[in-house]
């Protein structure tokens, strides 16, 4: 082993783990409530980029991170509701309203900057800042790594269990299943399924919000044009990955989060392998893990199919 | 004459006056520019667009300017720009190297490529590519007299042969200027040049390891790279020092780490594009470099020592003359055996 391969480059590794996986977690939350519910959100990534510019801009301005963390809540908000409106009540395809949602909101996002900021690239200076919990985070290797972080990674972490059991011990939780699985069967019994969807992608396009928030102020301090990078859509794949059920899906972020970090890792250990390879990397692990654990995966039954009471085939 | 034939030959006469070349000596009426990122980036797309509005302000010609246009099929915008009257585009990546020539062919307008050596066309397709290193080998002899803990990162947004150029520049400048370095080298992904995130996750490694100076071709990127200096400490508790390239981030940096930045003044290219189509003689290579005044090292931070400075200016006409052989490296598998040979571990 690389004589760099050293503590600090492994808390730095493992720190770079939470922190890559939070945002990603956050949004994946999110969509596996809004796919158990029986839709697709393309939208996602946008949502992410809106939430990180709204959240940006607001802190910026009022000098005051949870008004803007509040603001890429209200954001995510509302373009779920517009996702929610568009596919449930008008019931258009998911797909293209989600894309449509995602361009637009890149878009919308980069032309904004573009009309505030000029080619200025302001930095919010406390933006980024960590919270060291005492004693833990003396633990050595791993005490600065996951005990010396952003608030939102803490809390996120923490919503894993309380979402897990939200899904599934709650009837709030059984009701997002059925409306998946059977909306029929779910309308027949009294549940109102518009209701439960609407209720699934408000939550989901909050999640995203905070995800998109938690890149622009948690870890950059600063916005940039694709800032996302397609983290939206990692947090899909994480989704189907984790079969839509919260502890896994938290498995499958820390894994890609892990991977992610691994590739910048790896290559400073200056290990003889091809950066090609090791940026390959994340990927690979994602599509062998697929291969290896997600054979059996059954989609929500729904997933995708707008809901209209008495509609033939339903 | 009928009063059809009429006004048909007049129309006749109209377009035929509209899509007129321009005749020999005059600039074109309009050029066009195509840009993967925004024009805001402190990078490779701001520099484009700056340079080409100063010399569209010289020669008075308008531009039609595209940003944002990503790395996909990008025809669509160019035929736009052909039916607005631009005379001339300029698609300023290297990623636009097959669209480009593509519709030259197809509509007979004049296109500039990036990189693209191999698609100049006499009176149709020129080429503008890069010769950094020689910039960048000053930035490395800078880098080596400032680190203290004799550990330099390189963090690269990807691996095209600009960058690989700049790389191999730079490693051979720091093992010069202090043969005692350790070289980190950092790739962040096939194309991640806007990927922030991913910039300062392989900056904040390298700087866990030691690094104490960081050489970041980014774009985008850059601002992530930039982020991990302000906000981290080398292993001593002192600055981590960033150099950049391309543009000029001076009025961002406000920790004050930012050591200096390998310029690439994109003006002095694009004059001599606009001159070889006013004389007639458009289709050929044109050169970023040292030699034509578009590739300098920007006035380092107050904090570089005046000795420092003195041999900066001591090395550049050494480079210029060619009495110091800088390396050019364009294909990664070159520069990874270039930086084992140089740095081995």
């Amino acid at each position: 082993m690389s004589p760099l391969f050293e503590s600090a480059l492994i808390s730095a590794m493992l720190a770079s783990t939470i922190r890559g996986t939070t945002p990603i977690l956050l949004a994946a939350l999110g969509e596996a409530y809004v796919e158990r519910a029986g839709l697709l959100n393309l939208g996602i990534e946008g949502m992410m980029v809106a939430g990180a510019f709204s959240s940006f801009v607001v802190a910026l301005n009022l000098n005051n991170l949870l008004c803007g963390f509040l603001t890429a809540a209200v954001v995510g908000l509302a373009l779920g509701l517009l996702f929610g409106f568009l596919t449930i009540t008008l019931r258009a395809n998911q797909i293209v309203v989600g894309l449509g949602l995602t361009i637009f909101a890149h878009s919308m996002s980069s032309f904004l900057h573009r009309v505030i900021f000029g080619n200025q690239f302001p930095i919010l200076f406390g933006a980024g800042g960590t919270h060291e919990i005492p004693l833990v985070s003396q633990i050595p290797v791993l005490g600065q790594a996951l005990f010396n972080q952003h608030g939102l990674v803490y809390l996120t972490f923490l919503m894993v269990p309380l979402m897990h059991a939200g899904m599934y011990k709650t009837r709030f939780g059984l009701r997002i299943r059925a409306v998946g699985e059977s909306p029929w069967a779910a309308d027949a019994a009294g549940v109102s399924v518009d209701r439960i969807r609407y209720r699934a992608i408000l939550l989901g396009g909050l999640m995203a919000g905070l995800g998109g928030a938690f890149l622009a102020l948690g870890d950059l301090a600063f916005f940039v044009p694709d800032i996302s990078m397609g983290r939206g859509y990692i947090a899909i794949v994480v989704v189907m990955l984790g079969k839509w059920n919260p502890l896994k899906v938290c498995c499958g972020a820390l894994l890609f989060g892990m991977a992610m970090a691994l590739t910048s890792t790896l290559q400073v250990t200056g290990i003889k392998i091809s950066p090609d390879f090791i940026l390959m990397t994340p990927y690979l692990v994602v599509i062998v893990t697929l291969l290896l654990f997600a054979r059996s995966t059954n989609l929500p039954s729904s997933l995708c199919i707008p809901y209209e009471r008495g509609q033939k085939g339903q | 004459m009928r009063k059809t034939d009429f006004i048909i030959l007049a129309l006749l006469v109209l377009t035929s006056l509209a899509h007129h070349p321009a005749l020999a000596g005059d600039p074109p009426k309009r050029v066009g520019m195509a840009l993967p990122e925004a024009g805001t980036d402190k990078g490779w797309n701001e520099q484009g667009k700056v340079g080409l509005e100063i010399v569209a302000k010289k020669y008075g010609f308008p531009i039609e300017l595209a940003e944002a246009l990503g790395y996909g099929d990008i025809k669509p915008t160019l035929r736009d720009m052909v039916q607005r009257g631009c005379e001339l585009i300029i698609c300023h990546a290297s990623g636009y190297q097959t669209a480009a020539p593509e519709i030259a062919r197809e509509t007979g307008v004049k296109v500039t490529t990036v990189e693209n050596h191999k698609a100049i066309t006499a009176g149709l397709v020129s080429d503008i590519d890069t010769q950094p290193q020689g910039g960048c080998y000053l930035a490395g002899w800078l880098a080596g007299k400032m680190t203290r803990s004799n550990t330099v990162g390189i963090v690269a947004s990807a691996e095209p042969p600009t960058w690989n150029r700049m790389s191999a520049g730079f490693a051979q400048g720091l093992k010069a200027s202090n043969p005692q370095c350790r070289l980190l080298y950092s790739v962040i992904g096939e194309a991640a040049y806007a990927d922030a995130a991913g910039a300062k996750r392989n900056t904040n490694d390298q700087i866990a390891v030691g690094a104490d100076v960081i050489f970041g071709l980014g774009d985008g990127a850059s601002f992530g790279m930039l982020q991990a200096c302000s906000t981290k400490k080398a292993k001593d508790g002192g600055k981590v020092w960033f150099i950049d390239v391309i543009g000029d981030k001076r009025s961002i940096d406000k920790a004050d780490v930012l050591l200096s930045s390998v310029i690439m003044d994109m003006s002095v290219v694009y004059d001599e594009v606009i001159r070889s189509f006013m004389d007639g003689t458009f289709g050929k290579q044109h050169w970023v470099a040292m030699n034509n005044g578009a590739v300098y090292l920007m006035e380092p931070n107050q904090a570089v020592p005046g000795s420092v400075r003195e041999e900066l200016k001591t090395i550049r006409p050494k480079i210029l003359s060619g009495e110091i052989q800088v390396v050019n490296w364009p294909a990664s598998v070159d520069l990874h055996k270039f930086l084992d040979e140089t740095f081995p571990r």
